[in-house]
């Protein structure tokens, strides 16, 4: 894997956090570090589970493999391989890997002397993902809760839990969710085709400066937030989607059992309205 | 260990308001309706305003209004003109499209769906005068039309959803309602008809789209925010003149996931997955009744519905003797 | 620092108030496993949400030996329960007296006390009707009502007329126009849980033969299955309905991944088939004949007689007085032995399947306590 032609120069030792030189080498494109050493083990562990135990399941078509966990009966407990063990263990693999990776990305940061942002904005993709398959379970009482490993199948445990609060779109955490999510969405649409359009003009016109940048966001809706500002929001969107999502999903069960729509009746019983 | 990490703006500028490049020749002047907010530039530019207002932002904005009225005045008649109760119970009032019995009739009367197809027709027309505004916009400032497309995604969802859909199905009342959980119970009922939405192919894409938008965001934001202090927000100067901020950022990547974007190419990933979105949104609901009925069947007929013990449970009404 | 602690008491305090405010359910809860592993097929209940136990009313005194003069032959007019023993008829007597008249009159709610077997008052030829309707739950809607059976109290429960109940809701004042009108829907109403669903959903599936099933049994579009999503919602209303009276989530019945699917439901989801049909039979049948004994301040607003629903007997729960069965001391109200409806159907739901573990080979789990 070649290197790229300015890269040579940024390929210099340092910035570990544990390991010190040894593991402080690339392989290919990739850099290794302590934390990509045990994200190697853990995500091969963790994939080599899941051939496995599809392995046994009833099918190889990748749509319908689906690694369960296990029977609410075993509460907190270990079950057995089969019967959601595999599924305790890939979620162990999972959560070691994603750390270690967040922890590389820390690594990678260090080395190239630039912020931690991205590690950060991937922690909370991990929250989002404990959110389902630990916190809710343990508060819950049973890893039974966490969902399954499966393409579809994943989706259907979405379906059920959902209508298990009769009307999920009730949820007010997950309303915010969602809204976020489509804010993110129409927030990047814009960002991608504004910095798109300034530096492909139409032809046989120069390259635009962010001060047209700025002009057109003012022209059209009054305010333009900027080159820097867009990156904050963007990021406070992005993040404020993968949080409430993970919110709305820890309150349903451990904090609220009935019918979502229900919920509004605080709303609907406010001294203020008589 | 506690170092800047550029999350707000320290140091704010204050000089002359900037009024934008010139306009070219029959603009409306765009005014000097701009101040600086404090607040505003913690987060990004302190600078708000001036608006260019033009003909196409006051016809789009006139057809906003009457459409935000009608929806708002309906509703406040649903509740006899109590202002109490129409705050009280605002997230739960609706202005509802004509029943099925009207089928896709132009015109119905009023009270039974006609102010909905006008508040449509308005707030489509307001869509639309907006989206050729920006078109104008960006053709006075010599800019691409990139936004403008972008922006015309998101209204063949809309227009998919309220307007050539039902058309298709030859009814009004497959269309959305105006109103907050109205519309939400719109969206589950819908999933529900048609058989478990989530078995509607161009639905997954569309979630995969949304969510990989939002992750990109995510990824992009935070990465030209740690490369802040080599001036990474500066990007179209990083993409025409490369400077080691965008090195540093595509490095960032490359050692982490063995592939880079570079700073152009990332606007076009951003910008694709955020119009795919709406895009294949709209032709997975544009398919749903038209074409296919019941989503978990197809999805059964194609191999990828999985498959649960079954309870052996029968459906009564197929058994002889049944109450129907 | 103590600036920090001020801020940290006012969220701490505003976050506890916001839970408050919003009536969360932070206790213990109830939860049981309704299907396959890992499929989200669960029911999660607080336990301050449970619905109280009813309480169930001592026998007025024990049940009397059969046998003996019928009451046909020992009493004038007793057109229902004329083959019953004397016996036994006095002490259904006494045992609707206790279940339903109210305290202050007792025989007198029903009966002239100068003769008793006079029809004069209406509330006596109720009863009748009602004793013949008990009687064809217990016999012809068993696919329903199983061997725990009703009685009288399983709905008055000591109230001279059912606590829960419906009739027509008071009609939009004009269609015409759009003052107050809301359509039947978009009003935060119990009945549908408080969603803006159509609030309504009793007069089209309660009365009469509205139909439920929305989705299609069919892959594609066709001529014979046009149904618009305005019906779903409708049916949406409905089962917002079921799950409340019942006290359960959708997943009690079904697997979401398709809700028309029977061989994804569970074996309720056919209990509760035969129990919407065993409710329009009550209200078609016995209550709505009613509708010229009953007086004006009998009926609801448009003039109709009130009618059932599931709540009527439910309360809140899955199994009317929590599954007790009152049968065995009013065994006149057994009715005659007749074909259940839809005898078949319940004899083609494995037994297995009322216990819903049985299909991951387990034995449904005892309700895990959870963390406090």
């Amino acid at each position: 894997m070649a290197l790229l032609s300015f890269e040579r120069k940024y390929r210099v030792r340092g910035g570990t956090l544990i390991g010190g030189d040894l593991f402080d080498f690339w392989v290919g494109p990739f850099y290794v570090g302590f934390f990509g050493v045990i994200t190697a083990i853990t995500a091969s562990l963790g994939t080599a589970l899941i051939f496995y135990a599809a392995s046994l399941g009833p099918t190889w078509n990748p749509w319908l493999i689906s690694i369960a966990p296990p029977d609410l009966s075993y509460g907190l407990g270990l079950a057995p391989l089969r019967e959601g063990g595999f599924w305790q263990i890939i979620t162990l693999c999972a959560i070691a890997a994603f750390t270690s990776w967040a922890l590389r990305e820390v690594e990678i940061c260090r080395k190239l002397g630039i912020g931690y942002h991205v590690p950060f904005a991937y922690g909370f993709a991990i929250f989002a993902y404990v959110s389902l398959v630990v916190i809710r379970p343990w508060m819950l009482g049973a890893w039974g809760f966490g969902f399954p490993y499966g393409i579809f199948s994943h989706l259907d445990w979405v379906s059920n839990t959902g209508y298990q609060y009769l009307h999920f779109h009730y949820n007010p955490a997950h309303m915010l969710a969602v809204s976020f999510f489509f804010v993110t969405g129409g927030a990047l649409a814009f960002h991608g085709a504004l910095v798109l359009s300034s530096v492909n003009p139409p032809k046989g016109q120069p390259v635009k400066s962010p001060e047209y940048e700025d002009a057109f966001f003012r022209d059209t809706i009054g305010y333009s937030v900027g080159t820097l500002g867009i990156h904050r929001l963007g990021l406070f969107l992005a993040l404020s989607a993968g949080f409430w999502s993970a919110i709305c999903i820890i309150i349903s069960g451990p904090l609220w059992t009935r019918g979502w729509p229900e919920w509004w009746t605080w709303w609907l019983n406010l001294p203020i309205w008589s | 260990m506690a170092r800047y990490q550029n999350m707000f703006t320290q140091v704010q500028l204050r000089g002359p308001l900037e009024a934008g490049p010139p306009l070219p020749p029959g603009s409306f002047a765009r005014g000097n309706l701009s101040v600086y907010n404090y607040w505003a530039g913690k987060l990004g530019a302190a600078q708000i305003g001036p608006i260019y207002l033009g003909k196409l932002g006051i016809a789009s904005l006139t057809c906003a209004f009457l459409s935000f009225e009608i929806i708002g005045l309906n509703m406040f008649a649903s509740v006899n003109w109590d202002p109490v109760q129409f705050v009280r119970q605002l997230p739960w009032l609706a202005l509802e499209p004509p029943g099925p019995g009207w089928g896709f009739t132009l015109a119905v009367p009023l009270a039974q769906g006609g102010w909905w197809q006008m508040a449509g027709f308005f707030m489509t027309s307001a869509l639309i005068l907006w989206l050729l505004r920006t078109f104008r916009r960006a053709k006075a400032l010599g800019l691409g039309n990139h936004v403008p497309w972008a922006f015309a995604a998101g209204i063949s969802l809309i227009l998919t959803l309220g307007f050539i859909r039902p058309m298709l199905m030859g009814s009004w009342a497959e269309a959305v309602p105006f109103g907050i959980f109205p519309h939400l119970d719109w969206t589950a009922a819908f999933s529900i008809r048609y058989g478990n939405l989530f078995y509607n192919p161009f639905h997954c894409l569309s979630i995969v789209f949304l969510y990989g938008a939002t992750l990109l965001f995510a990824m992009h934001g935070a990465t030209i925010l740690a490369v802040g202090r080599y001036g990474g927000e500066r990007e179209i100067e990083q993409i025409t003149d490369r400077g080691t901020a965008a090195e540093r950022a595509a490095l960032f990547w490359r050692w982490t996931m063995g592939f880079n974007a570079t700073m152009e190419s990332i606007h076009r990933w951003a910008w694709w997955f955020a119009v795919l979105c709406p895009l294949t949104g709209a032709i997975g609901i544009l398919l749903t009744g038209t074409v296919v009925d019941n989503w978990y069947l197809w999805a059964v007929l194609h191999g990828y519905a999985p498959d649960y013990p079954s309870t052996g449970v029968i459906d009564p009404a197929t058994l002889p003797g049944a109450p129907q | 620092m103590r600036g920090h602690w001020n801020s940290i008491a006012v969220i701490g305090g505003g976050t506890a108030g916001l839970l408050l405010l919003a009536g969360c359910e932070p206790g213990a809860k109830n939860v049981t496993q309704t299907g396959y592993r890992g499929a989200g097929l669960d029911q999660i209940v607080d336990r301050s949400s449970l619905a109280k136990a009813a309480a169930i009313p001592a026998e007025p005194y024990p049940l009397p030996p059969d046998g003996g003069p019928t009451a046909g032959e020992s009493y004038e007019n007793v057109r229902v329960l004329g083959a019953v023993s004397k016996e036994r008829f006095d002490h259904l007597m006494a045992e609707m007296n206790q279940w339903v008249a109210p305290p202050e009159q007792g025989c007198n709610y029903c009966h002239n006390p100068e003769n008793l077997a006079s029809d004069e008052k209406y509330t006596k030829v109720v009863a009748r009707r009602m004793l013949q309707m008990t009687r064809t739950i217990n016999s012809r809607w068993a696919s329903h009502v199983k061997d725990t059976g009703v009685t009288c109290y399983t709905c008055h429960r000591g109230n001279a007329v059912p606590e829960y109940k419906w009739a027509l809701a008071p009609g939009a004042l004009n269609p015409h126009s759009i003052l107050g009108n809301k359509h039947g829907q978009n009003t935060p109403d119990a009945n549908v849980g408080y969603a803006s669903l159509p609030s309504d959903p009793f007069a089209a599936y309660f009365e009469g033969k509205g139909n439920i099933r929305v989705a299609s049994s069919e892959v594609f579009p066709s001529s014979k299955h046009v149904v618009s999503i305005k019906d779903a919602e409708k049916s949406y209303g409905l089962m917002m309905h079921v799950s409340s009276a019942l006290g359960v989530n959708c997943t009690y019945c079904h697997n979401t991944q398709s809700f028309r699917a029977w061989n994804l439901s569970r074996a309720q989801r056919g209990t509760a088939y035969y129990g919407i049909r065993m409710v329009r039979n009550i209200n078609d049948d016995y209550l709505t004949s009613l509708a010229s004994v009953f007086p004006a301040n009998r009926k609801g607003p448009q003039g109709d007689v009130y009618k059932v629903n599931c709540t009527t007997c439910h309360q809140g729960v899955s199994k009317p007085l929590g599954g007790i069965s009152m049968i065995a001391q009013a065994p006149s109200l057994r009715g005659p032995a007749v074909e259940p409806a839809g005898a078949a159907a319940g004899a083609a739901v494995p037994r297995a399947f009322n216990q819903p573990g049985a299909m991951t080979g387990k034995n449904e789990p005892a309700p895990i306590p959870a963390r406090p």
